[in-house]
């Protein structure tokens, strides 16, 4: 049986991570294909539904990144991005999901290498965690 | 010239002890600049912070065993920094590590403390006998208030009378208190200022245990030092309990109409202020309230009063060390409280009143002066 | 939903993507998706045969919604919105999706970047699917400015801003303009005369066509929002006629009644009727109703200024019957310049100032060294004699935790130049109380090192205590100044005659009602945050309105002057282009589901939803000018009642629940 390949829904913010994977692809820092980035414009746009569908569709983890407070296009999107991101852990721990299958990260637009380690880090950890509990698998009657 | 090798190994041992704080200091000086030591001799507690910084502690140095813990640099500090904290971390790498030796007594007074419970060596059997003939009840369960004297007037004759004022006090304002007498131990405030951190974990667990096992909810304290400790050092373990000064409580008896004063006491009193219940817990008003509400009494100031109050020399364990003459804060406070005419220097700490006491001795017309607590005031006038 | 119909154009950016995916089998696979009528894949999608494909495709196969898969959006999106704009369709109806910084060049297994650039081509056709036209906005800006302060920061913007003849209003709310600057003696490093520079700029402000002064006035309201600002300000009644006062200075002459001078620091008195400082403008006299005692006893005592004012601009009718006037402004962008407050250090009670009289504050020593000030020019003691010995120390109320832990930037460069005049006028001893010098501008070191020349002690130690208890004998009557000298290692006990203390520049007492009114944000220290420390430093959050001098930071008169250069820069570009493009993506209220309850407006950083009651029930309304798209409102809207154009839930969910094959 071939290796269970973890698949990762990354919501990135338009002017930091989302610029930060741009930087990890003109600096050809490889990563694992098991990410696939959704661009929003700012972390706290991130809606706990956006998450939820991730996982109800099939994601093994996700990720929601965005700037530092410092660097912040609208100055305090992380702010409201952490306060929703606090609710939305305890939804996902309602649901049964275990913690490491949703992380919140800030990686400024320079960080294009802490995008990559950040990916590589989710990968390996929802390797060996498994798939996620409720993922519906291919041609499973339900 | 010094070869500038910072030693790395030491720098972590002061961190690791709890000097953290001193990689804040920016070495403006500002704290030698406000230490009292600097009134009677040269101590730069900002080059030993520096050379703790660069891990080129000069652990013989006797400077080590210097600050008396007042507090005044830390209240003043631009960066913050908790220059007491890096103190005791320099005491503890020496007394639990034996990188130098500590003086001798110190050690003396840290081995009574850890074997008998209090610094005077006295046996504790006998911690409930300035009681004896008084109406006092053992704490139980349900009691309103737990009476903690301190070791000092709990042993100490010249210090008793604090203690049994308290308990006049208490009794002709009828209130529902008890002790604990042998259960009890030193709060340990001055062996963990003086570096001795594991006896003074031991006997906050002891306390912490005896108060929780009989049912403690408020404590009263005659010292600023068993207050601060309580009220700020035992919630690190595990120990929460209401916690209140004497000063406070009085205030709260006289205002309440609970005892009421019968006499007069034509006085002139000045106040001195106790680093730990002043400086370390912002409480300088109660004290004086108290002082002033005394039919009779006349209340003047010290030339430095409140925060910028003059040390008595005696916490962080100086108390127990010798300290020359000319070289002796307590000293210069009680001259400076005869030069105003005060007949009485009121404190309210059982280390002043020892401290003070000893100057009397010594210092020229020590003994015009009266050295009462501010509950033994209240308690002459009800 | 109907009539969908989907272009998919694969780019292989010559091998860039083609090297690792397989573009033509990606292709080949959107052509399968549903509402896909076209898909391609070309060497160069963003060449112009490229475009012309989308172009062609539009008009020749009727597809109206676009999805490119190429490099990052972040540097093509434009080029194809364009490229659909000019083939007739609108811009926002165009889906980007990036198969190159985020699959092609991060991976090297070539079927699995493949099949993840075929997820992303699927989720970005699932979402175009909801895409819709949106209009971009336009709206016009009213070329007039408003400046809020008088100082060399306010001054200064207005004049750039009038010399392009544009009108400026420019509010002040004392009764001249001038600022702190006017107060100051000298300017380092140049020790040019500050009154010498400054007037001349005060005269022109005072003259200029384009500059309407509204000096002795505060704003009061600002509404509306970026090229559309209404603003009404309080022109305070100075109880004379301003445009009859000559400002001979007779009815000052006259009056009989005094207090300390707010100008000359206290040092001086001035009169219930005053000009504040000679060179004032405007020319005119401001009459203190506190203070009048004709005005206190309603008319039937004193009256020496009516009597004496030929020129009959004070009459018992301006005494007794004026009031304050709101003026109405309509601006297009608004410059706030509101400076500073001197820290009070009387606060730090072992500096002994306003305990012991020869205790001063920089801003009362720059008036005791000017010419024009209290005592003429001279270094004098409060008993009338020169000083001796002076001490000068830094750093009171600045970098410390217990006060304001930021360095305040200009008072290194004072208190050298405090040295230097009190040598050169006294020859006394100077001696520095410092920290660590900090002389980082043009000619600060150079400065520095000519003072240095002048025989100065420098003494490295934060002063503890001033104090007037002696215990030697050359103490005696003398103050002193107790310190650690930490390069010695040694307590020093310094006693001088004169203690210069170098307060800390602070923000204003009254910073938040100025940030409420105008929408801006403070920072922890009380300054005006600007939009982006570093790059954009004169925005706030509130477009259209901006920040230039002491009050977004201490700094020094070359700094202020740049900055307010630059926050008038900002306001003619804005002039000049006439309008504003305003975000399209910005958030919508459906009003059917709102509910009013303002949790949209509590969370929104630019003021941008507010609720109001439309036909009797409380609905929120978006500011579309204010609004920037960050969608914090949506998320935190209970009842889904906001969404973000081209970020609508549809269309996130569309595309989430596509990117996982299953």
């Amino acid at each position: 049986m071939a290796e269970f390949e973890p698949q990762i829904i990354a919501f990135c913010c338009n002017w930091c991570t989302y610029a930060a994977a741009d930087l990890a692809g003109t600096s050809r820092v490889h990563y694992p294909p098991n990410v696939k980035i959704v661009r929003v414009m700012c972390s706290g746009m991130v809606n706990p539904i956006y998450v939820l569908k991730a996982f109800e569709s099939g994601a093994d983890g996700v990720l929601v990144a965005g700037c530092n407070l410092v660097d912040c296009y609208y100055l305090d999107g992380p702010v409201k991005c952490d306060a929703m991101f606090a609710i939305l852990k305890k939804l996902v721990h309602i649901l049964g999901l275990e913690d490491e299958r949703l992380r919140r990260e800030m990686i400024s637009a320079s960080e294009g290498v802490v995008f990559a380690r950040v990916v590589e880090e989710m990968v390996e950890g929802l390797k060996k965690l498994g798939p996620a509990p409720f993922k519906v698998k291919k041609g499973a009657v339900v | 010239m010094m070869a500038l090798i910072p030693s790395k190994e030491v720098v972590d041992v002061v961190l690791e002890a709890g000097g953290e704080p001193l990689k804040l200091c920016y070495q403006c000086g500002l704290c030698t600049a406000t230490c009292p030591w600097n009134l009677v001799r040269s101590f730069s507690i900002r080059g030993m912070v520096h050379q703790s910084q660069l891990g080129l502690v000069d652990f013989e140095s006797e400077d080590i065993w210097l600050c008396a813990t007042c507090n005044t640099c830390v209240k003043r500090c631009p960066r913050g920094v908790e220059i007491i904290d890096i103190m005791r971390a320099l005491r503890k790498v020496i007394v639990e590590m034996g990188v130098a030796k500590v003086p001798d007594a110190l050690r003396l007074s840290a081995k009574n403390v850890s074997v008998t419970g209090n610094p005077l060596a006295e046996l504790q059997e006998k911690r409930a006998d300035w009681a004896k003939d008084l109406d006092v009840k053992p704490f139980i369960e349900g009691t309103e208030l737990l009476y903690f004297p301190c070791c000092y007037p709990a042993y100490e004759p010249k210090e008793k009378g604090i203690a049994r004022a308290t308990v006049g006090i208490l009794n002709e304002a009828r209130v529902d208190f008890g002790i604990l007498g042998v259960k009890e131990s030193c709060c340990g405030d001055l062996v963990r200022k003086s570096g001795n951190e594991t006896i003074f974990r031991r006997l906050a667990e002891s306390n912490i245990k005896a108060f929780t096992e009989n049912g403690v909810k408020r404590i009263l304290v005659s010292s600023p030092h068993c207050y601060n400790t309580f009220k700020n050092e035992y919630p690190d373990f595990g120990g929460n309990f209401e916690v209140i000064h004497s000063t406070q409580y009085l205030l709260e008896l006289v205002k309440e109409h609970r005892i009421e004063f019968a006499k007069e006491l034509n006085k002139r009193v000045v106040y001195s202020d106790p680093c730990y219940l002043g400086r370390h817990n912002d409480i300088y008003d109660e004290p004086r309230e108290v002082l002033q509400s005394i039919p009779g009494l006349e209340l003047v100031e010290l030339p430095d009063f409140r925060e910028e109050a003059l040390c008595c020399g005696g916490g962080g364990g100086r108390i127990w060390m010798e300290t020359k003459k000319g070289e002796r804060f307590c000293d210069l406070r009680l001259e400076q409280a005869i030069e105003l005419g005060a007949e009485v220097l009121a404190v309210a700490c059982p280390i002043c009143m020892c401290m003070f006491k000893d100057s009397q001795l010594t210092v020229d017309k020590g003994e015009s002066i009266e050295v009462k607590d501010v509950t033994e005031l209240v308690h002459e006038a009800i | 939903m109907e009539g969908r119909r989907i272009g998919v154009y694969v780019c292989h950016c010559g091998l860039n993507i083609a090297g690792t995916v397989d573009v033509e089998e990606v292709a080949k696979y959107a052509a399968t998706l549903p509402s896909v009528v076209v898909s391609r894949d070309y060497h160069y999608m963003c060449s112009d045969p490229g475009q012309a494909l989308i172009k062609d495709d539009i008009k020749e196969c009727g597809i109206n919604r676009v999805v490119v898969a190429s490099c990052s959006p972040r540097m093509h999106e434009l080029t194809f919105r364009n490229a659909c704009q000019d083939g007739g369709l609108n811009p926002y109806l165009l889906e980007h999706t990036n198969i190159r910084e985020h699959c092609s060049w991060v991976h090297e297994d070539k079927a699995a970047a493949t099949e993840k650039a075929k997820a992303l081509v699927r989720a970005a056709v699932k979402r175009v699917y909801y895409h819709e036209p949106l209009e971009v906005k336009e709206a016009p800006v009213n070329p007039n400015v408003l400046v809020v302060g008088g100082g060399i920061a306010g001054m200064q913007a207005a004049l750039d801003i009038a010399n392009g003849e544009h009108q400026v209003y420019l509010v002040e709310r004392e009764p001249s303009i001038g600022g702190h600057m006017i107060q100051l003696d000298r300017t380092f490093p140049t020790l040019d005369c500050s009154e010498c520079i400054l007037t001349p700029k005060m005269a022109e402000v005072g003259h200029h066509p384009f500059i309407e002064l509204l000096a002795y006035s505060e704003v009061e309201e600002v509404s509306g929002s970026i090229g559309q600002f209404k603003v009404k300000v309080r022109k305070k009644a100075r109880y004379i006629d301003e445009s009859k006062c000559v400002g001979c200075g007779v009815c000052e002459e006259k009056c009989p009644w005094k207090v300390p001078s707010e100008f000359e620091m206290g040092l001086a008195m001035r009169k219930a009727i005053y000009i504040p400082f000679a060179q004032a403008i405007p020319n005119v006299v401001t009459i203190d109703k506190d203070l009048c005692v004709y005005i206190q006893s309603g008319g039937k005592k004193c009256g020496a200024c009516i009597k004496f004012c030929e020129a009959n601009a004070v009459t018992p009718e301006t005494l007794l019957n004026q009031s304050d006037q709101i003026v109405e402004l309509e601006v297009g962008s608004i410059i706030v310049a509101t400076g500073y407050d001197q820290f009070d250090p009387s606060v730090v009670p072992q500096y002994g100032y306003k305990k012991y009289d020869n205790v001063l504050t920089g801003l009362e020593f720059e008036r005791i060294t000017c010419a024009a000030g209290p005592t003429g020019g001279k270094i004098l003691l409060k008993d009338g004699t020169e000083p001796e010995n002076v001490a000068i120390i830094h750093c009171v109320g600045s970098r410390d935790q217990n006060y304001h832990e930021y360095c305040s930037r200009v008072c290194c460069m004072y208190g050298l130049k405090y040295a230097y005049l009190i040598k050169e006028l006294t020859g006394a001893d100077v001696y520095e109380f410092y920290i660590d010098m900090r002389c980082f501008g043009e000619g600060f070191e150079e400065f520095y090192k000519r003072i240095s020349e002048e025989g100065i002690k420098f003494i490295r130690g934060k002063v503890a205590k001033v104090t007037d208890v002696a215990i030697t004998e050359e103490e005696k009557g003398k103050l002193i100044v107790v310190a650690e000298d930490t390069l010695l290692g040694s307590m020093v006990r310094v006693p001088v005659d004169m203690v210069i203390l170098c307060a800390a520049l602070e923000s204003r007492s009254d910073a938040d009602k100025v940030a409420s009114l105008f929408g801006l944000n403070r920072r922890a220290d009380g300054f005006f945050l600007a939009r982006h420390v570093k790059l954009d430093p004169v925005a706030t959050p509130t477009d259209g309105i901006f920040i230039a001098g002491c009050c977004e930071a201490p700094r020094d008169i070359p700094d202020t002057v740049a900055q307010a250069e630059a926050a008038a820069a900002k306001a003619l570009s804005l002039i000049s282009k006439g309008k504003i493009t305003l975000e399209a993506a910005v958030a919508t209220v459906d009003e059917a589901q709102c509910q009013g309850c303002g949790r949209c407006e509590e969370i929104c950083t630019f003021h941008a939803p507010k609720v109001i009651s439309k036909n009797g029930v409380m609905v929120s309304t978006i500011n579309e000018t204010l609004c920037k798209g960050c969608g914090a409102c949506a998320v935190a809207c209970p009842t889904g009642a906001i969404s973000i154009r081209h970020f609508t839930q549809e269309e996130i969910l569309a595309q989430v629940g596509a990117l996982i094959e299953v």
